[in-house]
């Protein structure tokens, strides 16, 4: 038994060295970035409201509560309707990320008399500390850009209402997530606008160089929707297309720096740009300047900036979200978030929106294959 | 020859296919209120913005053939709506086939063969809010004509979804995840097709052999609990670390009850899928597979970028065991061949039963590792004791062209084969029945099939898919019932299968 007791304590000592072994190194190295920071993933919900919307696409963290929606509920919107068709969806729900709760917010009328098109939902959708949701639409009749309309802004109120719809010849196809400068009275949103042009999708549809980025001025009254005081095109002359699969490809991702640079994800160019001076500048900065392309870069969708000042893009044609160093153009890495193997690539036009937690120990994602919001922290 | 014989077309087992501008608006475009720096919804923040008075909302025609619409009946009149409220999902898939043989087999000619199935799963957490269930349950009807059974008489049937013709409860379980999805139960009546002994490249062909293959098939009560058939027990899945699965499962052995040589499909109450009780159950099955996938990322796993991705493989080895006694293919209880004229008829029983199995996949060659295009291999290779089967040895393969033209990103081209071995009893047994009737009769041995398949996507809830396959030695080379001095000419079969989701 002594002779056995020995044994044991010398295999125990082995394996805490092999611990402290493989464990010191991690401990004693900088994390470089944020992705690996995250320990876990968890499927909060479905976000199919009881309508039947499906394919989830924005997801916004609610800044204030107001109304029907709790501070740091998660906003969802969702692009297509009940039979899958893309560009038909209408729906906002909310998700109290505590209790897993899905609630719906917002069924917006398919057809507002002010939005050319009708109403299809799609990934630029922010909340204003003032409690107003503004989302766009880009909207179609069969599922295709064949019926794609021009879209609109739509504002609801806090109770999930139409409250006002904002149109404009520089809106067209709202489409990415929008970056916003939120003050008190006024605010500042950028938006990308694929829909110039943008025919019916064809094997080798071509590719339009009329992506635009536009800034635009809102000004909210005490007690009534905001509304445009001033628009400005600051990115011009993106690639957009028709696509079978997924509805139009373009710009989707704006995310703004502290230093006032507004990156872009441009998915078709597979590349995030730079745009300096976003908030301010008078003119166009064309397709902005080259941050980071290819790479771990495929298809990059949504993106957010991540507590560390790094942007975090969702990919397109795989299940991956990537850490870019703004500054220094750097990917940092990429982290798998929806390996599902159904699709080739893994998790492949599964990603689309992305958020940080409030907390900024994570973000938010929603999986568009399987309709559910997911937390990763 | 009796066993061998015993290895029906009704053993059939396939793997379970088991996804306007309105007239204000324009106004105010056309009177040039909607221009830059101007915006055109002021003054109407006090009172919502109406709906276009001429909106048409979509209706069964909207989007017929658009690319993201998955099944045909859509919303089916608000039902799926209605019923995901309570997270219930409703699935209905119909399958149609029709098959001839231009040559060999005991007759040439057609038949048509059909099955419809439907589904109904429950999400806990959307439903009521409890965390990681899923319930299910599903029902199916088999209809039209078997061709194996009227014309071909092969072991490896040509269609996987043919079967005696019934209205059948197919599964009935309940699955709990556990440990953030790294464990999850099922419990219930299940078909063991849709978990064990699967390949991703085989399950594009329509040879039964190709879902769950020949070895169980052949060798089990009733084929085992596979389609169209299923039984009670449980199953334990985990995901100890990122690129390994384990599967083990304990079920009843026999669905429909009863002995080897009277376990039909439509025995007693397993004709409607209704033997909960166990009616005539022979044994526990016991099954456990280890799968470990190759270049397949996980959730949370890093990609620096700096290491190209290797091409995705999946490798699977598993077993099962049967405690149910299983009779000999040559034997008697006395030691008599059963081919001897003296000989009481009664097969000698063994006590047990088991085979061991694997299975791989393997893609190849990929041009671009973000493209659909991709061409991978397959195989999946069993055996099981000669002395208590009447199908030793099994093996089938092939490989499988995703993507194969220029814009057909959904269709799949596949080339496969299989090869199954009578088991050296049955046949000594055919031999035996030469010896003692004198009559020479052919001894059967192996039976190979090749197949040749195209899966076309007409609409992602519409898919056809032309095939032909290529019988050599049908049965393993048994007599030609009409010419039993003869085998079974080889066989050339061509048909159409047409799977839409409704």
């Amino acid at each position: 038994m002594h002779k056995l007791h020995i044994i044991a304590m010398a295999a125990v000592a082995a394996l805490l060295d092999l611990a402290f072994f493989l464990a010191a190194p991690g401990a004693a190295q900088a994390e470089t970035g944020f992705l690996e920071t995250l320990h876990r993933q968890t499927t909060l919900t479905s976000t199919v409201p009881d309508n039947g919307d499906q394919n989830p696409y924005a997801v916004v963290v609610a800044p204030v509560s107001a109304g029907k929606i709790h501070k740091d509920d998660v906003l969802v919107d969702n692009f297509n309707d009940k039979n899958n068709l893309q560009g038909l969806g209408t729906s906002i729900v909310l998700v109290d990320p505590a209790t897993k709760a899905m609630r719906l917010f917002a069924i917006i009328p398919r057809h507002l008399a002010q939005c050319p098109g009708g109403v299809g939902l799609t990934t630029a959708m922010t909340m204003l500390k003032s409690g107003w949701v503004i989302v766009g639409s880009l909207p179609s009749e069969d599922g295709t850009t064949a019926t794609k309309g021009q879209g609109c802004l739509i504002v609801l109120d806090s109770q999930g209402k139409v409250a006002n719809v904002l149109t404009s010849p520089n809106v067209n196809g709202p489409w990415g997530n929008m970056a916003v400068v939120d003050n008190d009275g006024r605010a500042t949103l950028f938006l990308s606008n694929t829909g110039f042009g943008v025919g019916a999708p064809k094997d080798n549809a071509p590719v339009l160089n009329k992506a635009t980025v536009l800034r635009i001025e809102l000004e909210i009254a005490q007690g009534k929707p905001p509304t445009i005081s001033s628009e400005t095109v600051i990115g011009d002359g993106f690639g957009e297309q028709a696509d079978k699969g997924v509805f139009v490809i373009g710009p989707t991702g704006l995310a703004l720096g502290k230093n006032g640079t507004l990156y872009v994800s441009d998915a078709l160019g597979n590349r995030i740009a730079a745009v300096p001076d976003a908030a301010t500048r008078k003119d166009s900065a064309g397709t902005g300047r080259d941050v980071t392309k290819d790479g771990l870069l495929k298809r990059p969708l949504a993106m957010t900036i991540a507590p560390n000042g790094h942007l975090l893009v969702t990919n397109g044609l795989n299940g991956q979200i990537v850490e870019v160093d703004p500054d220094s153009g750097q990917q940092i890495y990429a982290r798998w978030v929806d390996p599902n193997r159904a699709q080739t690539p893994p998790g492949s036009g599964d990603l689309f929106g992305i958020a940080i937690t409030p907390a900024g120990d994570g973000f938010y994602f929603v999986e568009d294959e399987v309709n559910t919001l997911v937390l990763a922290r | 020859m009796q066993s061998l014989l015993r290895i029906s077309p009704e053993r059939m087992r396939r793997n379970h296919f088991l996804r306007r501008l309105g007239k204000l608006g324009a106004l105010a475009m056309s009177l040039g209120l909607a221009t830059s720096g101007i915006a055109p919804a002021r003054g109407q923040e006090a009172s919502p913005p109406p709906q276009s008075a001429d909106a048409q909302e979509p209706n069964f025609f909207t989007g017929l053939l658009s690319p993201s619409r998955t099944n045909l009946l859509g919303d089916m009149g608000g039902l799926r709506t209605a019923l995901g409220k309570y997270g219930l999902t409703l699935t209905l898939l119909d399958l149609n086939e029709a098959f001839g043989n231009a040559s060999g087999g005991i007759k040439q000619s057609a038949n048509y063969n059909g099955y419809t199935v439907m589904g109904l799963a429950l999400d806990t957490q959307k439903g009521f809010g409890w965390d990681g269930g899923t319930a299910n349950i599903s029902a199916f009807q088999i209809r039209g004509r078997n061709l194996s059974s009227t014309n071909l008489l092969n072991l490896q049937t040509y269609s996987g979804i043919a079967a005696d013709p019934t209205t059948r409860l197919w599964e009935v379980w309940y699955q709990q995840s556990f440990l953030n999805g790294k464990m999850d139960v099922k419990v219930g009546q299940q078909s063991l097709d849709n978990e064990f002994i699967v390949s991703q490249g085989s399950s594009l062909f329509i040879n039964t052999m190709m879902g769950w293959p020949m070895v169980p098939s052949a060798d089990l009560y009733a084929g085992g609990p596979a389609y169209p058939l299923s039984s009670l027990g449980v199953r334990l899945r985990a995901n100890p670390v990122g690129p390994l699965t384990l599967l083990a499962g304990v079920f009843q052995d026999n669905p429909p009850g009863g002995p080897f040589d009277d376990d039909s499909q439509l025995r007693g109450s397993s004709a409607w899928g209704g033997n909960f009780l166990h009616v005539g159950s022979t044994g526990a099955l016991l099954i456990a597979e280890a799968q470990y996938a190759v270049n397949q990322p996980s959730a949370g796993d890093i990609d620096d970028g700096q290491h190209a991705a290797g091409l995705p493989g999946t490798y699977k080895i598993g077993a099962w065991f049967d405690t149910a006694p299983f009779p000999s293919p040559r034997f008697d209880a006395t030691g008599l061949s059963l081919a001897d004229p003296t000989s009481s008829g009664l097969a000698q029983m063994e006590d047990t039963n088991f085979s061991l199995y694997a299975v791989a996949d393997q893609m190849i060659w990929r041009p671009s590792a973000d493209g659909a295009q991709a061409l991978g291999l397959f195989t999946r290779i069993m055996a099981a004791p000669d002395d208590r089967n009447a199908i030793g040895f099994s093996v089938n393969g092939g490989a499988t062209l995703k993507a194969p033209f220029e814009g057909r990103d959904n269709d799949t081209f596949g080339a496969g084969f299989g090869v199954a071995r009578v088991s050296s009893y049955a046949s000594a047994l055919a031999q035996d029945a030469v010896y003692f009737t004198g009559a020479p009769t052919p001894i059967p041995s192996v039976e190979t099939f090749v197949e040749l398949t195209y899966q076309c996507q007409i609409t992602p809830w519409w898919q056809l898919q032309p095939d032909f396959q290529y019988v050599f030695r049908p049965g393993g080379g048994i007599p030609n019932p009409d010419n039993p001095t003869l085998r079974i000419g080889d066989e050339s079969i061509f048909g159409l299968r047409s799977s839409i989701t409704f």
